[in-house]
């Protein structure tokens, strides 16, 4: 080895350590948010925030099973007071009355601030008088049980109010006193972490101290058979993360075994095999530690995308061994087909290049592990795999299998025809389908399975959570402003709700009023000698005891006196997870949130709510401005893929300087992911966002192939071991990703499929539609 | 200053014991004879009941009134488990209890309430109290109950006393009299000195 070629060497080593030390550091991730874009409207990164961080993303829920309802009871009871004790949950319910009761109290303690009732003519005679009126009502009807023993301190029915607003809101299905699923197969549990879902490491922590919690629950009772559910936003990424990682290892090694198991045949030496795998693995590693150093995080799909660069990476140096005659040495065969390979990776480059400037993290990040991946495996070919090649080897060209490889190759021209009609016929089929190809569901997105999905929809319905349909959202400087606002507009919407045009409506206000609402309703509270002198004129003439009411007039100046409620008071309640989902302080001001219930005219709501401020109020359909988000990251995604095939296009123009050439290297490839994309539409599947990528990555692999059969290729001095050479290139790759076809994970299958598929058309079709003049020596 | 939620409750079973204690049915298979008389003869002559309809009247003495309430309505029971209380003076109201439901309808201001017991297991106690009597189920009743027995078959007096701690804080004692698979009059003493007597009197059918 000379001088120069151990420098080489013994930067690349070095290069490979410092990498490989930033891997071992590196953040892993797997937070969907990741995949949205990073610049959109305001009201787009708040539902992005939303996801990554509000306290929907801190929510578990858990379900037990497997038992009749009486042992699950039990179970929940367990499980809650051994979580109730952990720190690292702020809130845990399972519907016991316990807990409701700290909101019952609440409410009880704050009526005259809380209810939205009290207004100075609630406290004139004629207004207690009403209210007394009412109150006899009840005490000899049957409904009697909401008011009863509350009426000495609450003649005017505010806690009856109250309660009747929070009932408005449903709940879920109760057995024993704890919630269970509408079939009575599931006790349901709620459980708030303190860590925000996109903190894994925490929800990681949260999810084990769950199972360790039910274990120990389960031993206490001694039911073995009982088991455990859980889902939510946390759990999700926690398991997904997990997945990912599992099947990224566990694919990416059977498809390293499969695919040495091919080169071993062909090399007959353990040594080159291993030699093959030094590029991959340089590439992978960098490519992770670019994304890492970039980022500061790396995510899970990026990270099973490492699995799928063996397909291409490994091709480099195929190329080379392969491509080694006898007699010649590597470096000799480099400085041949260097050219080509070097195109091969620039056409890979550009096609995820405009990946990397998308704006959105995810995709960035597929496109710089890929790039840089790419760049480093293909550098590591050619300046330090020669160096290690042992001394004269070469790969024998596996006698007979030249021959007549030749002559199939022969016979592919024939199938000229057939190919143009199919690539016809699926252009065709394409544009029949229109837009119905795309997936434009923003689960599909989800690196979790669709039976997770469906166990967490089906938990979501039985604990009676509002569908994430129609809400208010409005938006302030800080907390005052935005609850003033939400005020104005509950009283709006509590007109709207008379007149029929929707069914109810949540607000942080009915929770925490503003400081001006709750300063108007003690000004309202008269004092003590007239609120006395009221009350006596308003009982003249009914039948309730003297005195009855005099605990009233003591809670009532209590009241009035009263430091207006802030957050810090709901503390220990259900009603503070309930404000903190609703109202929620961002870096750009406060929002509230109002969720609509049984809108049943959508038109007359926009109309009553007009008078506000656009950048203040807006009606917010959640489910398709989430879809819409998606399908705008699709579009753009698409348009990017584009400017990438138009990049690619431009560098074979401008590096080979002929229409002709370029044209035999672009064709097949084109011709190969349209009909990929029509057989995969063809098996039922609709195309997402990582079958889009995964058909760039068909382009960056097919150019491979299809440059070492345009005219005028100078990497075939011999086609025979040309032949072999992108033939087992090929075979490696389809091998590679076909194995990632079978992975649970739904990303990483789709890219599989995909560039299996694809991977192989490219090659046929290279084949099919290649010049009939042998290319030039 | 008492929990607001176990005063509703109170006031929520008391309310229910007054609407469900009803009534007991003329058609009666004759007693076995030879067997000796006690809770069990007793609930099973009850369970034999399928349908029955009786007036009652029904009056609250509670501490915060001067004079007692009085209201008149009907009852009506059928097998199994469905009970049908409707006032009709001094203001017509009507509540039924369904399986697991309890509706109140009050058509003056328009109202139809659905709760599940569930979610009132104080209310959920009375109401299976109640109907376990009706429809002689001793083991449901004795799952809320320490019950006691006196009198005959004539004229019999049941006495339930809650077992649960949250129902005791509401209720301490329901006297249910009758005589053979009839009931006669529920009297409900609540914990905090409030009283109510219903008197039932079975139609003729």
């Amino acid at each position: 080895m000379t001088a120069p070629a151990r420098m080489r060497v013994g930067l690349w080593l070095g290069f490979v350590l410092a990498c490989a030390i930033i891997v071992a550091r590196s953040q892993f991730g797997a937070d969907l948010a990741a995949f949205l874009p990073s610049s959109p409207s305001p009201t787009q990164r708040f539902l992005v925030d939303e996801l990554r961080e509000g306290v929907v993303s801190r929510l578990v829920l858990a379900g037990i099973e497997g038992r009749e309802p009486e042992q699950l009871t039990a179970l929940s009871r367990g499980l809650a007071v051994r979580l109730q004790k952990d720190e690292q949950f702020v809130y845990i319910a399972n519907g016991e009355q316990d807990g409701l009761r700290a909101d019952g109290e609440f409410l009880w303690r704050n009526r005259y601030l809380l209810s939205p009732e009290v207004t100075a003519e609630r406290f004139t005679a004629a207004g207690i008088r009403r209210g007394l009126e009412q109150q006899l009502d009840l005490l000899s009807s049957p409904t009697s049980m909401l008011v009863g023993n509350l009426l000495p301190r609450d003649p005017t029915g505010e806690m009856l109010r109250l309660i009747e607003r929070l009932q408005g809101e449903g709940g879920p299905q109760k057995r024993d006193g704890v919630w269970f699923s509408a079939d009575g197969k599931r006790a349901l549990l709620v459980a708030q972490t303190r860590a925000a879902g996109f903190d894994i490491d925490a929800q990681e922590r949260a999810l084990a101290q769950i199972r360790a919690a039910f274990e120990d629950a389960r031993k206490e009772r001694n039911v073995t058979d009982a088991h455990l559910v859980v889902t939510g936003p946390g759990i999700f990424a926690v398991e997904s993360r997990a997945g990912i990682k599992r099947d990224a290892i566990l694919f990416s090694l059977i498809s390293t075994l499969l695919v040495s198991a091919i080169l071993l045949f062909v090399y007959r030496s353990l040594r080159v095999l291993a030699l093959t795998l030094v590029p991959v693995a340089s590439g992978a590693v960098a490519g992770i530690a670019a994304v890492s150093l970039a980022f500061g995080s790396v995510h899970g799909v990026t990270l099973g995308f490492g699995a799928t660069l063996i397909g291409e990476a490994v091709d480099y140096a195929i190329y080379l061994f392969t491509n080694t005659a006898p007699g010649t040495t590597p470096k000799s065969t480099l400085q041949r087909i260097w050219p080509t390979l070097r195109l091969g990776m620039l056409t890979s480059v550009f096609g995820f290049g405009a990946m990397l400037f998308s704006g959105f993290p995810g995709l960035s990040q597929l496109g710089l592990f890929s790039i840089t991946g790419l760049i480093v495996a293909v550098s590591v070919t050619r300046w330090v795999l020669p160096e290690l090649v042992p001394a004269g080897y070469h790969v024998r060209t596996a006698a007979g299998l030249g021959a007549p490889l030749m002559r199939w190759l022969g016979l592919a021209r024939r199938l000229r025809v057939p190919l143009v009609l199919l690539v016809i016929a699926t252009a065709g089929w394409l544009m029949v389908r229109g837009s119905t190809v795309w997936d434009d569901e923003l689960s599909s997105l989800s690196p979790v399975a669709q039976e997770a999905q469906n166990l967490d929809q089906q938990m979501r319905n039985d604990l009676g959570a509002p569908d994430v349909g129609l809400l208010v959202v409005a938006s302030g400087a800080s907390e005052q402003a935005v609850l003033e606002t939400v005020e104005r507009v509950g009283a709006a919407l509590a007109a709207l709700r008379g007149e029929g045009v929707l069914g109810g409506f949540d607000s942080p206000a009915f929770y925490l009023p503003s400081i001006a609402a709750q300063r108007a309703r003690q000004e309202a509270i008269p004092d003590a000698a007239s609120l006395q002198r009221n009350l006596t004129a308003a009982a003249h003439g009914l039948p309730f005891r003297a005195g009855t009411f005099a605990p009233f007039i003591v809670d009532a100046q209590q009241a009035k006196r009263h430091a207006p409620l802030t957050a810090q008071d709901l503390a220990g309640t259900g009603l503070a997870l309930k404000l903190q989902s609703l109202l929620v302080q961002r870096h750009n001001g406060w929002f509230a949130m109002m969720p609509l219930r049984n809108v049943a005219d959508r038109v007359r709501l926009e109309a009553g709510l007009s008078a506000y401020d656009r950048s203040q109020v807006v009606i917010l359909d959640m489910k398709r401005e989430l879809d819409g988000l998606y399908r705008g990251y699709r579009m753009r995604a698409l348009g990017f893929a584009i400017l990438g095939a138009v990049a690619i296009a431009l560098l074979l123009l401008v590096t080979l300087r002929s229409v002709r050439r370029s044209w035999d290297v672009m064709a097949p490839l084109a011709a190969a992911v349209l009909v990929t994309a029509g057989i995969l539409l063809a098996t039922g599947a609709r195309l997402n966002i990582f079958h889009l990528v995964a058909l760039l990555l068909v382009v960056g692999v097919g150019s491979n192939y299809t440059l070492f059969f345009e005219r005028g290729s100078p990497g075939s001095a011999d086609p025979q071991r040309t032949a072999t050479a992108v033939l087992f290139c090929n075979l490696s790759t389809v091998m590679g990703f076909g194995v990632l076809g079978f992975a649970a994970t739904p990303v990483l299958s789709a890219i599989g499929t995909t560039v299996a598929t694809g991977a192989f058309l490219s090659l046929l079709f290279a084949l099919v539609l290649r010049p009939a003049a042998p290319p030039p020596r | 200053m008492p929990g607001w939620e176990q005063c509703a409750c109170r006031v929520a079973a008391v309310a229910l014991v007054f609407a469900l204690g009803l009534t007991a049915p003329a058609a009666v298979r004759a007693a076995d004879a030879a067997a000796p008389w006690g809770i069990e003869p007793l609930m099973q002559q009850l369970s034999a009941v399928d349908h029955s309809q009786a007036r009652f009247v029904e009056r609250k003495y509670l501490k915060v009134l001067k004079a007692p309430l009085e209201l008149s309505g009907t009852l009506t029971y059928t097998r199994p488990g469905r009970l049908e209380k409707r006032t009709l003076k001094p203001k017509p109201e009507t509540l039924t209890v369904a399986e697991d439901s309890v509706i109140l309808e009050n058509p003056a201001r328009n109202e139809r309430r659905v709760l599940k017991l569930q979610d009132y297991p104080v209310l959920w106690g009375f109401i299976e109290s109640i109907r376990a009597t009706m429809g002689g189920d001793l083991k449901a009743l004795r799952r809320f109950y320490r019950v006691d027995l006196e009198g005959g078959p004539a004229q019999w007096r049941l006495f339930l006393a809650p077992i649960d701690r949250r129902m005791n804080e509401v209720i301490s004692l329901i006297r249910i009299d009758g005589s053979q698979a009839r009931i006669d009059r529920i009297e409900v003493q609540e914990a905090r000195g409030d009283r109510s007597v219903m008197d039932i009197r079975e139609d003729k059918r």
